[in-house]
C-alpha cells in the first residue's frame, strides 16, 4: 500500500485537511491508527465530526503523533487503497519541548518512506512572518528534498481567509517549479484537483 | 551547522538523535537527509551497473571457445563506453550503429552471445530492456499482400528496447523478387531507422548463405557494420562443453563414458551432415539422451546407490538420430 503523507508547519491545517479530505474520498467512520514517537500504537473509531472536534484545534502543535487512515481511490475501472498519513507540525527552529522535537523527528522519518507528499502552506499567513504557520526555511528545504520524489505537491491552504490571494501569489513566486494547488481545508475547495493529483501519481 | 555535527552525521539515526536532543533544527535535519539520500542513490546506482556489467562479462568469459567473438564483444564494450565518456565531455562521437551479422553453423553459440549482448547493452544503458526476441522467416513473412509488413512490425514492436535476433535471415531473400521476404527486409530497414536509439537487429545464419544474402541486398551491408564469425567448435571444446553441461545437471561421466562420447563426436564430425547437425546443440541432445537412457537402465534396478544416480556410463551414451 502506498503512503501519502501530509506535512507542513504547525497550524497550517494539516489535520483539518486530513479529516476533510478523507471524508471527501468517502470515509464515514474514521478508523484511525495512531503512532506515537515512543512506539506506542493506538486505534480509534470515530465519526468524521467527532474526529474533527477531537483532533483539530487552534493551538500550536496539537498533533504530536502520526495518525493514519486507509482510503480508497478509484483507479481506472478499479480501486486502490492508500494510506493517508497526518503528521506533527514542523518548525524552523529548535523547539524547547522535547515532545515536539520527538514528534518532528518522527514526521521527518516518515517523509522518507512516503511515495506521495502533500505539503501544506498557510497562504493567509504569508505576510505575518511572526506566526508559526507562516512558511519559512523548513518549507523551502522540504520542497527541495521532496523534488527527489515523484509525487510532490504544495497545497496553499486557507484561501477562504482574507490576505490569502497575496499569499498565494507569494507562494507561486517562492516555490515556482512545483505543482501548487490552492485549497481550503475547511470548506473543501480544491479537493477535486488534489484527488486527481493523487490518482495520477499512484 | 557546526563542525561537530557534520562529522557525526552520516546516517539517519544520528540525524534523528540530534534532532530529538535539540542539537540541530528541523531545517538542518532535512538538509542532512537530502544529502544522505542523494549520496545513497548515486552510490547504489553506480555500483549496481558496474557489478552487472562485470557479471555479464564473466558470463561471456565462461563460454567455451569463441575467442574471436569474445575479443570483438570486448572491443565493442570498450568502444561504446568510451563514446559515452566522450559525449559527457562534449567531444565529437561516432554514431553508434550496433546492428550485427552473425555468421556460423547452428549450435555455435550465436543465440547465447546475442542474449549476453542484450544484457550488456542494458547494463551500459544503450538499450532499455535488453531482452532478446528470436524470430525466423515464418514470424516475419505473411501470406498475402500487406500481411508481411504488419507481421514484421509486430515482431519489431516486441523487440523495441532489446535485440531482434533473426535466425536464418538469408531465407528472407530466398524467393526472388516477388517473394514477400523482400517486404520484410524493407520494413525492417525502415524500423531500424525509426527506432535507432533503442533497437539492435542481429541477422544470423550460415556463413555462405549470409554472404550471398548480403550480396543480393547490397544496401544492407552498411547498415550492419558489425560482423561476427562463429567457428565450429573443436572436438576438445565440445568435450569441455559436454562436461560443463553434465556438471550443471549434477551428473558425472564415468571414464569410459568420456571416451565413448569423444569417439561419437569424432565420427560425427567426419559424417556428411556435420554442418547441419549443430555443434553444441548436438552435444546437448546427446547428453539429454544419455540422461534418459541412464534413467531407463536404473529404474528397474533393485538397489540404487547415490553413485548410480550420479554417474553416466558408456552404455548410456548413444548417437542422436536427429536434432
Amino acid at each position: 500500500m502506498k503512503k501519502c503523507i501530509i506535512i507542513g508547519k504547525t497550524n497550517v491545517g494539516k489535520t483539518a485537511f486530513f479529516i476533510n479530505f478523507a471524508e471527501y474520498l468517502g470515509i464515514k467512520t474514521f478508523e484511525l491508527e495512531k503512532k506515537f514517537p515512543d512506539g506506542i500504537e493506538e486505534y480509534a473509531k470515530l465519526s468524521s465530526r467527532a474526529a474533527f472536534a477531537a483532533l483539530v484545534d487552534e493551538k500550536y502543535h496539537k498533533t504530536k503523533n502520526i495518525q493514519s487512515i486507509v482510503v480508497t481511490v478509484p483507479i481506472g475501472k478499479g480501486k486502490k487503497k492508500i494510506q493517508l498519513i497526518d503528521t506533527a507540525g514542523l518548525t524552523d527552529d529548535i523547539h524547547p519541548e522535547i515532545d515536539v522535537r520527538k514528534a518532528i523527528s518522527q514526521t521527518l522519518s516518515i517523509i522518507r518512506e512516503s511515495e506521495l507528499i502533500l505539503h501544506i502552506l498557510d497562504a493567509s499567513a504569508a505576510e505575518k512572518k511572526e506566526l508559526p504557520s507562516a512558511f519559512g526555511m523548513v518549507d523551502y528545504q522540504v520542497a527541495q528534498f521532496a523534488q527527489l520524489k515523484r509525487g510532490y505537491v504544495i497545497l496553499a491552504n486557507k484561501i477562504d481567509l482574507p490576505d490569502s490571494s497575496y499569499g498565494l501569489k507569494k507562494i507561486k513566486q517562492e516555490f515556482s517549479g512545483n505543482l501548487i494547488i490552492p485549497i481550503s481545508a475547511l470548506n473543501k475547495t480544491g479537493f477535486k484537483e488534489v484527488k486527481t493529483f493523487v490518482i495520477h501519481n499512484l | 551547522m557546526n563542525e561537530n555535527s557534520n562529522n557525526y552525521v552520516n546516517n539517519d539515526d544520528n540525524v534523528i538523535e540530534l534532532l530529538i536532543n535539540g542539537k540541530i533544527t528541523p531545517v538542518e535535519a532535512i538538509i542532512f537527509f537530502r544529502e544522505i539520500e542523494r549520496h545513497k542513490n548515486s552510490v547504489v546506482k553506480k555500483a549496481n551497473d558496474e557489478e552487472q556489467l562485470e557479471d555479464i562479462m564473466m558470463e561471456l568469459d565462461e563460454l567455451i571457445g569463441l575467442d574471436k567473438v569474445k575479443q570483438l564483444v570486448k572491443e565493442l564494450q570498450a568502444f561504446v563506453s568510451i563514446q559515452k565518456k566522450r559525449q559527457e565531455e562534449n567531444l565529437l562521437t561516432e554514431p553508434q550503429v550496433l546492428h550485427m551479422i552473425f555468421k556460423g553453423n547452428p549450435g555455435t553459440g550465436k543465440t547465447t552471445v546475442a542474449r549476453i549482448l542484450g544484457k550488456m547493452f542494458k547494463a551500459m544503458k544503450i538499450l532499455q530492456k535488453g531482452h532478446t526476441v528470436e524470430v525466423e522467416r515464418a514470424d516475419l513473412v505473411g501470406e498475402y499482400i500487406g500481411h508481411t509488413a504488419q507481421k514484421t512490425r509486430e515482431q519489431i514492436k516486441r523487440a523495441i528496447g532489446g535485440i531482434l535476433f533473426i535466425d536464418e535471415a538469408y531465407s528472407l531473400a530466398r524467393g526472388g523478387e516477388k517473394d514477400f521476404g523482400k517486404e520484410a527486409i524493407d520494413t525492417l530497414v525502415k524500423a531500424m531507422e525509426d527506432y535507432k536509439e533503442n533497437l539492435v537487429v542481429i541477422l544470423a545464419g550460415y556463413k555462405d548463405e549470409m554472404e550471398w544474402f548480403l550480396q543480393a541486398n547490397p544496401g544492407l551491408r552498411s547498415r550492419f557494420p558489425i560482423r561476427m564469425e562463429f567457428n565450429d567448435y573443436t572436438i576438445e571444446e565440445l568435450m569441455q562443453i559436454a562436461k560443463k553441461m553434465v556438471e550443471k545437471r549434477q551428473y558425472q561421466f564415468s571414464l569410459d563414458a568420456i571416451l565413448k562420447f569423444e569417439k561419437l563426436l569424432i565420427n560425427n564430425k567426419n559424417g556428411p551432415h556435420y554442418d547441419k547437425m549443430g555443434n553444441a546443440r548436438m552435444v546437448r541432445n546427446m547428453i539429454e539422451k544419455a540422461i534418459r537412457r541412464q534413467a531407463v537402465r536404473l529404474v528397474n534396478q533393485k538397489k540404487i546407490t547415490r553413485d548410480d544416480l550420479l554417474y553416466i556410463k558408456s552404455e548410456d551414451i548413444a548417437e542422436v538420430d536427429e536434432i
